[in-house]
């Protein structure tokens, strides 16, 4: 188990009451499996991925990362180390080009990483679908899908083993979706990566190793 | 791609930004740099000129203190003396470089003829009463202060031995104008008269007594005067009237001076009875002036504080550049001015910085937050803006380095140039240190330079500056919320 949710509670406070997001939500996610997290417009698929990706802060409850509690580790390191996150609007700086953006992260992160970068990096983006003559250009310069494959390369630059996207093709057509799920995929069943995504589309889900549902508050799954 | 590169990436792929961000600071940079120049300027001419007044001290009565008294205070006003023990005492004070203290006379003479400049030459001396052309003029230095202070410069002969100003022995060194013009030379004798008239009753004096002061040429001198070295005088009439009074000097033992003195008033006391009685004794008619060379310009103040509490009531201790502030006028409320200046450049700087950077950073809100995703320490964001600012605040600051010191050359001059206009004519500053320092002096000490000094001063200011406009912009990144920005 690489990631593990205990009960957590997070609400938004409204008025003189709190209105619970989730509540004593749990779950667990391992290595080399594909999850998605579905829900509604509004369920709390994102307030939840952000509890996950350090971005935010639980009310009660902890993460686990390897056994360990990420408040432990400190959230700016876990987020540096040991997590990939992947936006709806992909967040790209666009005064860098593709690549350049993808040796942001590199030279933020503590973990051991080749001599090389800028090869590395070169190399991601290929693997990921985009050449060298794109990877050198600025990134507004480049399609929503290829901006969206720069951000996946952004985010297995640190060599992490956690990946966790925000509805990654929300702004996409269907081909290209359907090429981003397989990337997210082969990462899972290849590259032995934990990815989790989080999205509306019912068609995902049905891809993917494992769904939760988030309703009212509450997380059920599948299995 | 670590923060140091993102910083200089941010300068360069931002260039519109940047220049704007760049021309902010080098115009608001103009108005620093021009204000320190000036201040820089008005800093040296306080410097030079009160390097040139000389660190000459002298004891003088309070005439404000004197003046703001009412009648009753007046009456009861008793002035004491200065007695030669208390200047001996001031004058052992570890500040005093040389001391002097002297009495003077006016003396006339039938013998010799006084000197009355090159063109008057020839013309009739209206006065015809008794004349007194010559001042008698005592020392108790025997090296004579005069001469050692640049005033004077002793041309033949030598100056006087401790044992004739001990013994009051009757010599003189006198100016070589004088000898010239009466054939005298070192080693010949001089006669002076020390008469003594009556002008009370009729107004037409009479001669009650008279006696010969005959006195042995032992050194000539002449003026040694800043103004004589540049030939023509900006002001010749004023210039002239010094230079024949210091000519027609006589300088002798001030016991020479003292017996006169005491001569003249004893025969006088003999025709005039009443008078006897106002003289209380002998005392009165030894009233000397000292006057202390100190060993430094910074010691001023240290030595007035030591020396006023010595002093009997209502005397005040006079530094030679104590009249800075009278003669730089202009120069301190151009000074003032720049003070103010730097000041309120300097606040418009951090403000007007501070907001553009502000700006801006919204403008890369989501560039920041995307660094504070990805983990990012803030104190790196941070670093990197800093990084972006200061580069081009360095930039804009070299630049204005520059262009504000020229500034402030032109903007100088014209307000110098104004300033003088108000003065009718070279206004020379006349009083008992007998500066011959001018407002055209002062002016012309006070320049615009592009030095060492400058060039440090403005870049602390300038960067300081500038650092502390960054202060707002970043506490902004400080509490950026990376989730509400990405998600
Ligand atoms: N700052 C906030 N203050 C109050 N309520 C908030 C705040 N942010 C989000 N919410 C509410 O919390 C709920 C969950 O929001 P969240 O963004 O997690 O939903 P989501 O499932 O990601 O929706 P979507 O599919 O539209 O992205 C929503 O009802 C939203 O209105
Ligand atoms: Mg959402």
């Amino acid at each position: 188990m690489i990631l593990e949710a205990k009960d957590l509670n997070y609400y938004y406070q409204d008025g003189e009451n709190r209105r619970y997001i989730l509540k004593n939500t749990s779950a667990s996610f391992e290595k080399g499996k594909f999850y998605t997290i579905l829900g509604q417009s509004g369920s709390g698929k994102t307030s939840f991925l952000a509890l996950l990706s350090a971005l935010d802060s639980p009310h009660s409850g902890t993460v686990l990362f390897n056994e360990q509690d990420i408040k432990q580790i400190g959230y700016e390191k876990y987020r540096r180390n040991n997590v990939g996150i992947i936006f709806q609007s992909y967040n790209l700086i666009p005064t860098l080009t593709a690549v350049e953006n993808v040796l942001v992260p590199m030279s933020i992160t503590e973990n051991e990483l080749p001599e090389d970068k800028k090869t590395v990096a070169y190399n991601l983006l290929d693997y990921i679908g985009i050449v060298k003559s794109k990877a050198d250009r600025f990134v507004n310069k480049l399609s929503g899908g290829e901006q969206q494959r720069v951000a996946i390369a952004r985010a297995l630059a640190t060599n992490v083993e956690l990946i966790l996207a925000d509805e990654p093709t929300g702004n996409l057509d269907e081909e290209m979706e359907q090429e981003i799920i397989d990337i997210f995929k082969k990462l899972a069943h290849e590259h032995q990566k934990c990815v989790i995504v989080v999205t509306h589309s019912n068609e995902i889900a049905l891809q993917s190793d494992q769904t939760f549902s988030l309703k009212k508050g509450v997380l059920t799954t599948d299995e | 791609m670590n923060f140091i590169k993102r910083g200089l990436l941010g300068i360069t792929r931002k260039k519109g930004k940047s220049l704007i961000l760049l021309a902010v600071i080098f115009i608001l940079g103009n108005l620093i740099s021009g204000a320190i120049s000036i201040q820089q300027a008005t800093d040296n001419v306080e410097s030079t000129i009160k390097e040139r007044l000389g660190t000459a001290a002298m004891l003088e009565l309070d005439y404000e203190a004197i003046e703001a008294m009412n009648e009753s205070e007046m009456m009861e006003l008793e002035i004491s003396n200065i007695d030669i023990d208390l200047i001996k005492q001031i004058g052992g004070l570890s500040y005093v470089k040389y001391y002097d203290y002297s009495m003077s006379t006016a003396l006339g003479s039938e013998s010799i003829e006084s000197y009355q400049g090159e063109e008057m030459e020839e013309e009739n001396i209206i006065w015809d009463g008794p004349s007194m052309e010559f001042t008698l003029k005592g020392i108790n230095y025997a090296p004579v202060i005069d001469f050692e202070e640049q005033k004077g410069k002793l041309v033949d002969g030598r100056v006087f031995t401790t044992d004739e100003v001990e013994n009051g022995s009757a010599v003189a060194i006198i100016s070589n104008k004088l000898a010239e013009k009466n054939n005298l030379n070192v080693g010949d004798t001089l006669t002076l008269d020390n008469a003594v008239y009556d002008y009370s009753e009729t107004g037409e004096e009479e001669l009650i007594a008279s006696r010969d002061v005959v006195l042995e040429i032992i050194g000539l001198f002449e003026p040694q005067s800043a103004k004589e070295d540049k030939g023509e005088s900006s002001d010749g009439g004023m210039m002239d009237f010094m230079d024949i009074d210091y000519q027609n000097t006589v300088y002798v033992p001030n016991e020479v001076v003292s017996s006169e003195q005491r001569y003249y008033w004893e025969e006088y006391v003999k025709f005039d009875e009443d008078y006897a009685d106002m003289l209380v004794d002998d005392d009165d008619l030894e009233y000397y002036t000292p006057i202390f060379f100190l060993n430094n310009q910074e010691d001023t103040e240290a030595f007035k504080e030591e020396v006023m509490p010595l002093l009997p009531e209502l005397y005040l201790v006079v530094n030679a550049s104590d009249q800075y502030e009278s003669i730089a006028a202009p120069i301190e409320s151009m000074s003032k001015i720049s003070g103010y200046v730097l000041l309120v450049a300097v606040i418009a700087t951090v403000l007007i910085t501070g907001l553009v950077v502000l700006l801006f950073l919204r403008d890369r809100k989501r560039e920041l937050g995307i660094y504070l995703s990805l983990g990012e320490r803030r104190s790196r964001v941070v670093g990197q803006i800093l990084i972006e600012v200061m580069i081009i605040g360095l930039i804009g600051i070299s630049l204005s380095l520059f262009s504000g010191n020229f500034l402030a050359q032109g903007v100088s001059e014209t307000m110098l140039e104004a300033d003088h206009d108000q003065f009718e004519e070279d206004t020379i500053y006349f009083n008992e240190f007998e500066t011959d320092l001018t407002t055209d002096d002062v002016l012309e000490s006070y320049q615009v330079k592009l030095d060492a000094n400058y060039i440090i001063m403005f870049y602390v200011v300038g960067l300081l500056t500038i650092l502390v406009s960054t202060v707002i912009p970043l506490t902004y990144i400080v509490r950026l919320n990376p989730k509400k920005i990405m998600m």
